[in-house]
């Protein structure tokens, strides 16, 4: 099986194709067209123990709300998205952008703590537009599609409601 | 010794006192919110009763409902924990009118001693130092600030009926005044339903150290020693030790005695503790009482050696405090480092959810106490304190070796929590070294953040090996037929959409 993984360290952003070959109980792996000496185990819940020229790793895996996963091994973080080029199954939005103007609506009621862009930014499919918080939980709204800020119709310490329409992207 | 305890807590606190009561033999009662039926000290209780909603005025603060389980089930005594009700006299005081016993102090001394003017009006009686101040609460801004120009700025406010660090302000200068005055008088009414608040010298690089202390009935009054807990956020205790690193046998000897003087003049009984603040010149000033356990308690049990709660259970049970503890010297080093369900990357936000999965940490001078476990939802509406992990060891330097160590182990998969912050504090040089203060924590998370040290060289190779791995146990992965019209939605029904909208204007 054939994996595309997108790994954001925070720092930077890598491609790597992972190729899982099926070999008796265990897998033959192959990164990025090369065979690696690699042995990876699901080794608790979440936990995937991967022994890699010898050094072993211990990779403990959460998804999150917007489909990717968030990796933790000892201080070290990663956010992975994952694509299988075979299926092409695209993990949700990455695949199906949204078209045509977007307005973007709050998901639910809160108040608005922080507007992370300004009318007339480009942005990308997935970057954060503007942070509600709700339940004492900071939620950020993230652009459906790329384009351009259009209009901003959210203040800072707003209150608004489920539903709401927050910002415009064209 | 008492027939039954109901324990009016929940978290890890419960837990705690509940592992001391089945030590000694005690079955216990738990009681519950509606959204903690499936905590951890429930599943771990003899009985347990549900009290009311999630709103812990409704349920963990209710005397009434406590006294009636407590009444029902057949308990003779009640712990409070910490934080709740564990400081309100109301509490010993429906317990006494029941029949019940408080494992705790007397309603009278908690009024006296827990209160911060009446403290340090007390403190002043026993010959006990106390910071520069006007111990009466005030009532006119006008006057409050006339007093504090006298003394010379900074200086501090403080609720009457305050803790943590609410409705308390630090006024910097003269026209700051009226502003800081106003936010500590009404946070102190929010929080504590008393508005009232007094002032005193703030002084500038303090050290915060504590001593805990325990009384008999029978007049014996003892000193186990210190705590340095100066590592605070925002008047937050985060990281506390024993010994303190400038803690002397001879301050140790003079602060256990004010201490124990403090508490002999209010008559004290049962486990307390007398906050003190020390200046760069050790001179020490009496701060407040608490008037019941302490959440770093852990750490005064690893270097005495002694189970505080067991002691608790046992005075209130009328024993006698044994001699031997009168001259106790601490053994060894222990720190503990409180884990939070928040988020050290966005302003400590607190972020409970569910614990996915977790790795604990364990091995040797590794002690949790927690009240968590895989499979839980930290609900959102108690304080998010996860775990509290405990290390000891020979000297400091093993201590937080250990202690880093342990933290690397600690893993909770799901949820985010504060344990890079501990990482970093314990790399800190100055830490290491022991020169800290009250200010230290919130003046290095002022700092931009250190560069991360680097992952170990195939880290980044074997995360995309984990995650393709961890793929490709996902069950809708190997049939993308199985996917359903919500997750991949019709291009025919999206172009539709889209040419129905109006343009907006």
């Amino acid at each position: 099986m054939k994996f595309e993984v997108h790994l954001d360290s925070g720092t930077g952003r890598t491609k790597h194709v992972v190729d899982l070959e099926k070999e008796d109980a265990s897998y033959k792996v192959f990164l990025d067209g090369q065979p690696v000496d690699a042995n990876v185990i699901l080794a608790a819940p979440n936990a995937v123990s991967v022994i890699l020229n010898g050094t072993a790793f211990e990779i403990h895996i959460a998804p999150s709300l917007d489909g990717t996963y968030k990796l933790q091994t000892g201080p070290h973080e990663f956010q992975a998205d994952i694509r299988d080029p075979r299926t092409w199954r695209g993990r949700k939005q990455s695949e199906l952008e949204a078209e045509g103007r977007q307005q973007i609506i709050a998901p639910m009621p809160g108040r608005v703590i922080r507007l992370l862009v300004n009318v007339g930014d480009e942005v990308e499919a997935g970057q954060g537009l503007v942070v509600v918080e709700a339940m004492k939980m900071q939620n950020e709204i993230r652009s459906p599609k790329k384009g351009k800020v259009e209009r901003l119709q959210a203040n800072v310490g707003q209150n608004v409601n489920a539903g709401d329409v927050l910002c415009v992207v064209f | 010794m008492f027939r039954k305890i109901l324990i009016a807590n929940r978290g890890e606190i419960a837990v705690r006192i509940l592992r001391a009561c089945h030590e000694m033999g005690i079955p216990t009662v738990c009681v519950f919110s509606e959204v903690d039926r499936t905590a951890l000290h429930i599943r771990l209780a003899d009985e347990a009763y549900l009290i009311g909603p999630a709103s812990s005025r409704e349920s963990y603060l209710r005397i009434d409902k406590l006294i009636d389980v407590a009444r029902r089930s057949g308990c003779d005594a009640i712990h409070p924990g910490y934080g709740f009700l564990a400081e309100n006299p109301a509490l010993p005081r429906a317990c006494a009118d029941a029949g019940i016993t408080f494992i705790g102090p007397s309603p009278e001394t908690m009024e006296t001693m827990g209160s911060k003017t009446a403290g340090k009006q007390l403190a002043r009686r026993a010959d006990v130092p106390t910071v520069p101040g006007h111990d009466e609460p005030i009532d006119n801004p006008a006057e409050a600030q006339a007093i504090a120009r006298d003394m010379g700025y900074p200086v501090v406010l403080k609720a009457v009926a305050g803790g943590g660090g609410k409705g308390m302000r630090v006024v910097p200068e003269d026209e700051a005044f009226a502003s800081c005055w106003r936010d500590a008088s009404s946070e102190a009414l929010n929080a504590f339903g008393d508005a009232r608040v007094f002032l005193e010298k703030y002084l500038l690089s303090p050290r915060h150290i504590e001593i805990q202390v325990f009384a008999d009935a029978h007049g014996r009054v003892v000193s186990l020693g210190e705590r340095e807990c100066s590592i605070q956020r925002r008047h937050q205790k985060v990281i506390e030790e024993a010994p303190s690193t400038v803690v002397t046998p001879e301050l140790r000897r003079k602060m256990g005695d004010a201490a124990v003087r403090l508490a002999r003049a209010g008559g004290y009984v049962n486990a307390g503790t007398i906050e003190f603040l020390v200046d760069e010149d050790l001179n020490f000033y009496f701060l407040e009482v608490n008037t019941r356990l302490q959440v770093e308690h852990p750490v005064t049990e690893q270097v005495t050696g002694l189970d505080l709660v067991k002691l608790q259970i046992a005075i209130a049970a009328g024993h006698r405090l044994p001699f031997a503890w009168e001259s106790i010297s601490p053994r060894g080093h222990a720190m503990e480092v409180r884990i939070y369900a928040e988020d050290p990357d966005n302003n400590f936000f607190p972020c409970p959810g569910k614990i996915v999965a977790r790795r604990i940490a364990t091995g040797p001078g590794i002690r949790l106490d927690e009240g968590v476990y895989r499979g839980w939802t930290v609900p959102i509406e108690y304080d998010p304190l996860l775990s509290k992990l405990i290390a000891w060891g020979n000297s400091r330097e093993e201590t937080m070796a250990r202690l880093r160590r342990a933290l690397d182990e600690y893993t909770i998969t799901g949820i985010r929590t504060n344990v890079s912050l501990f990482r970093r504090i314990l790399a800190e040089p100055e830490f290491l070294r022991g020169e800290i203060h009250t200010k230290w924590l919130d003046e290095l998370l002022a700092l931009p953040h250190p560069p991360a040290t680097p992952p170990r060289p195939g880290t980044e190779h074997a995360a995309a090996i984990a995650a393709a791995y961890w793929e490709s146990l996902q069950p809708s992965s190997s049939s993308p037929s199985s996917q359903t019209p919500q997750s991949a939605p019709s291009r025919w029904k999206t172009e539709g959409r889209r040419t129905q909208l109006d343009p907006l204007p």
